[in-house]
């Protein structure tokens, strides 16, 4: 081969390397990972728990785990797995492809189920009993989030709901009594009365569709007896649906309601007399206004308030005497006394029924009354819908639904009609098989 | 003992350079390359241990879908805008501080200081300067009395935000390479077209340009790999939205099918695609190279 003709296949060559390693960059391979201890059995004496520190939970989380290894004599290597629950899940698939895996995992509402159904992550029940975990202790509408087919996959740790949160000076210049709306036709009798009074500002701005719109819009839905499905049947084509979204696009379009890739900040910077957003926002959110911020629960009629945040999951393919470890920390970090603690420095719901009344609560509470709306609104949440948490890509695929008729202002009944359809046939498709 | 032959010598020299660099590529391009396309045939959960052979069905739905049609036009634009913005203004740069002028070293510097940035650092800082309450632009344009776009809520706009944000970030390794290019370019060249009074453009279009094509070529393909693999600017950003494909590119939608979706396989398919598409690309720009060679 002379030099001018080996010139191009060695320029090809260098640039298929670059292609090549860019096109698998999303894929790895399907060798599924060993146990991590392949060292094998003996007294546990290390253990890896991978978070994302919801809540910027990190200084707590640390204080828990220095008690646990105090009182347990087990060494936790904290890795911080990513920055959402999205990105543990991914570093977790990775795991499962050959890498190294953790022995607790942080799984949030929409993640464990997939690792439920492809064995990725182990059924917790017999090991309570091993480790003499009580279960029935845990909030039963939390424990049950991670029940699937009689067995229980992960235990709540970071649980979250929607809250209302509302602008107390602008609800007073709006001559609002001090309360949310207690619907939301109320509330679409208010937004004017906001607008009108605060320069025309958004009444009420929500995160958009790519920041978790269709979990704060499912409480909407349930408030007009419509739903996103029905177990597995989709019901994104009832009049009861159709009505919320209906209801959603006239609020968006009479600018009562704006939608937000920053909602938080527009929010705090009093750009939004009110917001949708989780618990879990509700220490920074307080920390970083310099307005007296009201909560309330999310508008009825009917109680329409779903569950959020994450749990924690314990990895199938790890020894059995790792995983009693695991249990124990799991335990021991969602502990009645540790719960609180955890609360208190995040915003998330205590976990542990008798949470309520441990001593730690009571002050806490009088000192922070918007906490006790969560803590109260909690008894009238749900489990969500399948469509959202348990079909893969449901919630990003319902989010950008709603962005369509909000943002795209696209007629609902297509966009809602559209969205039955690719719902349905990612579950015949990817579900149906499996169960 | 004997010694071996000096052309036998000089085999076994090349083979030990060459073996240990041939073996990395080996392992950790070309395998997981040939396993990634074996995969874009499986129907794959990427959670689970087991894979399931299903044919070309991928490749079918990937190019029979309007969001890959939407995904693929994104890519395009994306790509286009992002190799003619920041090759365009790298040559502007360049031929600017190329010339005698005062604090050009630290120009210079700062010309080129973006591209060192971590692209999710540089997507972060710009979700503020594309704020539609409190960013730069917004601010900018308020003076003048224009409204800001709807930057995260209109996918045209948010397509123009996120390929300005990587242009900029960009920007420093073409006007490196371009600057590197015109200082070593040929003197004497530039001093014939000034004793024959060639204006500014001519001296530019008939001396410089041709004397800046390899670089030129060169750039074209590294920036266009490059604009391809685009991930962290759009995941910071945008996440791919809005309405959904709105920045969604193909290398975003490997992310999206495989880490979202769950589906691993087809995820594969579309890096499979892409892998393809980029060859093809790269094929052509070489061959129209040596052609230019040639002449």
């Amino acid at each position: 081969m002379t030099a001018s003709g080996r010139r191009p296949l060695l320029r090809l060559t260098g640039a298929a390397a670059t292609i090549a390693a860019l096109a698998l960059s999303g894929c790895a391979g399907t060798g599924s990972s060993e146990d991590s201890d392949a060292g094998g059995s003996g007294p546990v004496e290390t253990l890896t728990f991978w978070s994302n520190h919801p809540g910027e939970s990190k200084p707590v989380e640390t204080e828990l785990l220095e008690a646990f290894e105090a009182e347990s004599g087990i060494e936790v290597n904290l890795v911080t797995a990513g920055k959402n629950y999205e990105e543990v899940a991914q570093k977790f698939n990775a795991a499962l492809s050959g890498g190294e895996l953790p022995d607790v995992v942080v799984a949030s509402d929409v993640t464990w189920f997939n690792f439920a159904l492809n064995d990725a992550i182990t059924p917790m029940d017999d090991l309570w009993s091993a480790t003499d975990v009580d279960s029935e202790g845990y909030v039963d509408s939390l424990r049950e989030d991670y029940e699937f087919e009689g067995e229980h996959f992960a235990l709540p740790y970071a649980r979250s709901t929607p809250l209302f949160y509302y602008n107390k000076a602008m609800w007073a210049a709006a001559g609002l009594p001090d309360r949310g709306p207690e619907t939301w036709e109320e509330w679409a009798e208010w937004a004017p009365k906001l607008a009108a009074t605060n320069g025309g500002v958004a009444p009420m701005v929500l995160p958009d569709g790519s920041n978790y719109l269709d979990w704060y819009f499912q409480g909407m839905v349930w408030t007009f007896g419509g739903s996103y499905s029905d177990e597995w049947d989709m019901t994104f084509t009832s009049d009861e649906t159709i009505e919320a979204g209906t209801f959603l696009q006239d609020q968006y379009r009479q600018q009562h309601i704006a939608v937000s890739n920053d909602a938080n900040n527009q929010f705090g910077a009093g750009q939004a007399a009110a917001l949708l957003q989780s618990t879990g926002s509700l220490k920074g959110l307080t920390g970083a206004a310099d307005f007296e911020i009201g909560t309330a629960f999310l508008p009825g009629p009917t109680p329409g308030c779903p569950t959020g945040g994450a749990g924690l999951a314990i990895p199938e393919r790890i020894s059995d005497e790792r995983k009693e470890a695991a249990m124990e920390l799991i335990s021991f970090l969602t502990n009645t006394e540790n719960t609180v603690k955890f609360s208190q420095a995040t915003g998330y719901m205590p976990v542990q029924k008798d949470a309520v009344d441990h001593p730690d609560m009571k002050p806490f509470l009088e000192q922070n009354p918007n906490f006790r709306t969560a803590l109260e609104q909690l008894e009238v949440t749900s489990s969500q819908d399948y469509a959202r948490v348990l079909l893969p890509g449901g919630g990003a695929r319902i989010g950008a639904g709603l962005d369509r008729i909000t943002i795209g202002g696209e007629d609902v009944k297509t966009v809602f009609g559209q969205l039955d359809e690719e719902s349905t046939q990612v579950y015949e498709r990817d579900i149906e098989p499996k169960l | 003992m004997r010694r071996p032959a000096p052309r036998r010598r000089g085999t076994l020299l090349a083979v030990a350079f060459l073996l240990p660099n041939l073996v990395l590529l080996g392992v950790f391009t070309y395998r997981p390359l040939l396993d990634n396309i074996r995969l874009s045939f499986t129907d794959w959960n990427i959670s689970s241990p087991t894979a399931t052979y299903i044919g070309f069905a991928n490749y079918v739905e990937w190019f029979t879908s309007s969001a890959s049609h939407a995904v693929l036009w994104n890519t395009a634009v994306f790509t286009a805008a992002a190799v003619i913005g920041s090759m365009a203004l790298g040559l502007a740069l360049a031929l600017l501080l190329d010339r005698p002028l005062f604090g050009r070293n630290a120009v210079r510097s700062l010309v080129f200081a973006p591209f060192v940035v971590a692209g999710a650092a540089v997507g972060v800082a710009f979700q503020f300067v594309f704020d539609p309450t409190f960013g730069l632009v917004q601010d900018l344009l308020a003076r003048v009395g224009v409204a800001a776009p709807a930057f995260y809520q209109d996918p045209e706009w948010a397509l123009f935000m996120v390929t300005a944000t990587y242009v900029w970030k960009n920007l420093g390794y073409t006007f490196v390479i371009y600057l590197a290019a015109l200082q070593g370019r040929r003197a004497e060249l530039d001093e014939a077209a000034e004793i024959d009074a060639a204006s500014a453009w001519t001296k530019f279009r008939r001396v410089t340009w041709p004397q800046l094509r390899p670089a030129t070529f060169f750039l074209l393909i590294t920036v266009l790999l490059n604009s391809f693999q685009v991930f962290d600017i759009i995941d910071t950003m945008t996440r791919g939205g809005p309405l959904g494909n709105g920045t969604t590119t193909m290398v975003y939608q490997v992310y999206q099918e495989t880490f979202v979706n769950q589906r691993a396989g087809f995820g594969a398919t579309v890096a499979t695609v892409m892998f393809l598409i980029l060859l093809v690309v790269t094929l052509l720009q070489v061959r129209v190279m040596e052609r230019g060679q040639e002449r």
